[in-house]
């Protein structure tokens, strides 16, 4: 064991354990003596681009993103390296190690290994090697993908695209939501740092794909880019939702296998579960058993998820599959995925696999898709409407499903919050619950001081510390300030 | 789902024991526990082990990684080299285990193999019809990779280089060696099982004790 120490490049002290490294693609990874960072030494030399690219990596980009509002709400989501170091002619990077939800218990099967996304987007790990303990459930799954749509939103903002994101870039754990990128040394600066890699098959977007053959200074040739990134969080959102690839389905295009690769992923990438060309549906084989329920798209369609998350996918993966400029942004995901978890109704089965479903209540689902328990009596669910001078009302297409024990937030309350980075600790406390008590199904207001039950024309003020019952048909006016919301109370018979 | 095959050949003629057969069995046991960290390879990888040495026989028949056991291999004797037996038996298995893609139906991935030997071919005449056969272009037996592993001072790398696409030679057959080479085709065959078909220029390097002969 040889510990080396050296000096980084902004003259702080640096040290590793120089032995039997991790190897990535292109770094060797050494462990500091307490383990709280990683020295990554790149194999190759770097040239002057690849250092410059360092340098604003670790100064401009890094102070851009966490020298802001929210700093120890990226630090979570992004393993960013901090320092670089110049050690025997190669150029290493100081990079936090993960936090230890992301791996796997020693204990388990998976013995310590890294919790990368692969784990849980394919069905057949996530049935079978993935430790029950791990497993989370859909909440945990939405939370992740909100966490990573943030994320890259966030690198998008600032100008910058990830240019390989892919389930091995992205560490995750359901059962508390988390989600990491990590290896974002290969960041992409449009027209200043071009890409280094391709990407990582399952992500590469179709366009990439398609002329990848094609010469480099080739005009028609098509990099990484910010709306290639769209693509990869498309098809990592779908994959950590269904555990399944939106690509991969029956489809032969060419029976040597290589062309069928370059042919399925790229000019005739074709969505499995696209609303009329059937022609690349999943079909269930024999041995397939390992990996079902999720590969079954007839019963665990992409529309399970509710009609936000629906439209999305649709853009995704048809309008814009080979249409890059109609491809839904982080920020658009993000929301959807908001508002998506409002949807959320609790599985009344305890061991069911995923614990909650997407409630609809037009088609009032009255059994969980996943394992097939019913649900009886009646779901409260508020339907908000806005106004913009305080007056008129008017129907936003946001709700909320109501289940016993649910919180509501200041986000629901006004129109002009949305639960993210910038909202301050006070803002993330909740205002009141839901509760189905003594055969009824009740709100408790917790902070809201200018909460009224609206029925017939008539306010009635709702105190701090008092109930309201959801009355069908009645509505609540949650706070009388210029932005305040009122939810129109509905009772679904399910 | 597609499957990825893996063929594992290795050479049990008597030269081998001792050390080197003790250190292949050492690699073998890190090459199957390190797949099985990796999800993309337990998502899609079967393997297959054949022995050769006057005859070519299945020690472990194609498993998947999860119910995998170690093969038993036999104490060695003195013996030929029946490589080209070897490769006929694989190209047997590989008609009647590997699904291939059919106008409707997808098939399995292109499958992968090793073959480590410390000497050269005994059987010529059928090493080289199954030479042909395997680098034959319109050949029915493609493979995404078949590395070559020349072991040892007496090996030799160009009857390797007929057949495989990638031929490193060990100039030692001690375990320290035979380690890095195993760890080494372990990376391949895990970048290969996340890489798919299209990838496979992208492979990590080889350590630097292992010399790639083409």
């Amino acid at each position: 064991m040889t510990l080396i120490s050296a000096t980084a490049v902004d003259g702080s002290s640096v040290q590793f354990i120089k032995k039997d490294p991790m190897q990535g693609g292109v770094k060797d990874v050494y462990f500091s003596p307490k383990k709280d960072y990683v020295v990554a030494f790149f194999r190759k030399k770097l040239d002057i681009q690849g250092k410059e690219r360092l340098e604003r990596l670790v100064g401009k980009y890094r102070e851009g993103i966490f020298g802001q509002q929210g700093s120890d709400f990226w630090r979570d989501l992004y393993r960013w390296p901090e320092k670089i170091v110049e050690h025997g002619g190669l150029t290493g990077i100081v990079v936090p190690t993960y936090q230890s939800k992301f791996f796997f218990g020693r204990d388990t099967d998976r013995d310590g290994a890294e919790k990368e996304g692969k784990w849980f987007a394919s069905a057949k790990n996530f049935n079978k090697y993935v430790p029950p303990g791990d497993k989370g459930d859909l909440l945990g799954f939405i939370r992740i993908c909100i966490n990573l749509s943030r994320a890259v939103r966030r690198l998008h903002a600032a100008g910058l695209a990830h240019s390989d994101l892919s389930y091995k870039n992205c560490l995750v754990d359901p059962a508390s939501g988390s989600a990491c990128i990590i290896d974002i040394d290969g960041l992409v600066v449009p027209n200043l740092f071009p890409p280094d890699v391709l990407g990582t098959p399952d992500f590469i977007a179709p366009e990439v794909v398609a002329t990848s053959r094609l010469n480099k200074t080739d005009p028609g040739r098509k990099f990484p880019c910010r709306e290639t990134d769209q693509h990869a969080l498309a098809v990592l959102i779908y994959q950590y939702l269904f555990h399944r690839h939106p690509l991969r389905g029956k489809k032969v295009h060419s029976q040597d296998s290589v062309e069928q690769e370059f042919l399925e992923m790229g000019e005739r990438a074709l969505f499995i579960e696209h609303p009329t060309d059937h022609s690349n549906r999943f079909v269930i084989q024999p041995n397939d058993k390992d990996f079902l329920p999720w590969v079954d798209t007839q019963k665990l369609p992409f529309t399970l998820m509710g009609p936000y998350l629906k439209e999305l996918f649709l853009q995704s993966f048809v309008n814009g599959l080979h249409s890059p400029q109609e491809r839904p942004s982080a920020d658009d995901w993000e929301e959807a995925l908001v508002k998506t978890s409002d949807l959320l109704q609790l599985c009344p089965n305890s061991s069911c696999v995923k614990g909650w479903y997407i409630f609809d209540p037009i088609a009032k689902t009255s059994k969980c898709p996943y394992c097939g328990t019913s649900v009886k009596g009646q779901v409260p669910v508020l339907d908000f409407y806005s106004s913009h001078d305080g007056t008129n009302f008017r129907r936003e297409n946001r709700r909320l499903v109501v289940f016993s024990g649910q919180y509501l937030y200041l986000w629901h309350v006004m129109r002009n919050m949305f639960p993210n980075e910038k909202l301050t600790e006070a803002d993330k406390k909740a205002v009141g619950y839901f509760s189905f008590f003594k055969n009824k199904w009740v709100f408790v207001n917790q902070t809201l001081n200018s909460l009224f039950l609206i029925q017939n024309d008539n306010r009635k003020p709702i105190q701090i510390g008092s109930s309201v019952d959801l009355i069908d048909g009645s509505q609540l006016l949650l706070s009388t300030e210029k932005d305040g919301r009122i939810a129109s109370v509905s009772l679904v018979n399910v | 789902m597609r499957k990825l095959p893996i063929y594992i050949l290795i050479d049990t003629s008597g030269s081998m024991r001792g050390e080197p057969i003790e250190a292949v069995k050492a690699g073998l046991q890190s090459l199957f526990s390190g797949l099985k960290r990796d999800p993309h390879a337990l998502e899609s990888v079967q393997i297959c082990v054949i022995t050769f040495d006057r005859e070519a026989k299945v020690i472990l028949p194609m498993s998947e990684l999860d119910n995998l056991r170690m093969p038993v291999i036999p104490p060695l004797e003195s013996s030929p080299t029946n490589m080209g037996e070897a490769l006929e038996l694989m190209c047997q298995l590989y008609s009647k285990d590997v699904v291939k893609t059919s106008p409707t139906a997808k098939g399995d991935w292109l499958p992968l193999a090793v073959v480590m030997t410390d000497g050269s071919p005994s059987d010529t005449g059928l090493f080289n019809v199954m030479c042909e056969k395997l680098s034959s272009p319109s050949s029915i037996y493609r493979f995404a990779r078949i590395i070559g592993c020349a072991a040892g001072p007496k090996a030799k790398t160009e009857p390797l280089k007929r057949f495989s696409t990638d031929v490193v030679s060990l100039e030692t057959m001690d375990s320290n060696s035979f380690a890095k080479f195993w760890a080494w085709v372990s990376q391949s065959f895990t970048k290969h099982s996340q890489g798919t078909d299209m990838a496979m220029d992208e492979l990590p390097p080889p350590p630097v004790e292992i010399k790639i002969a083409i």
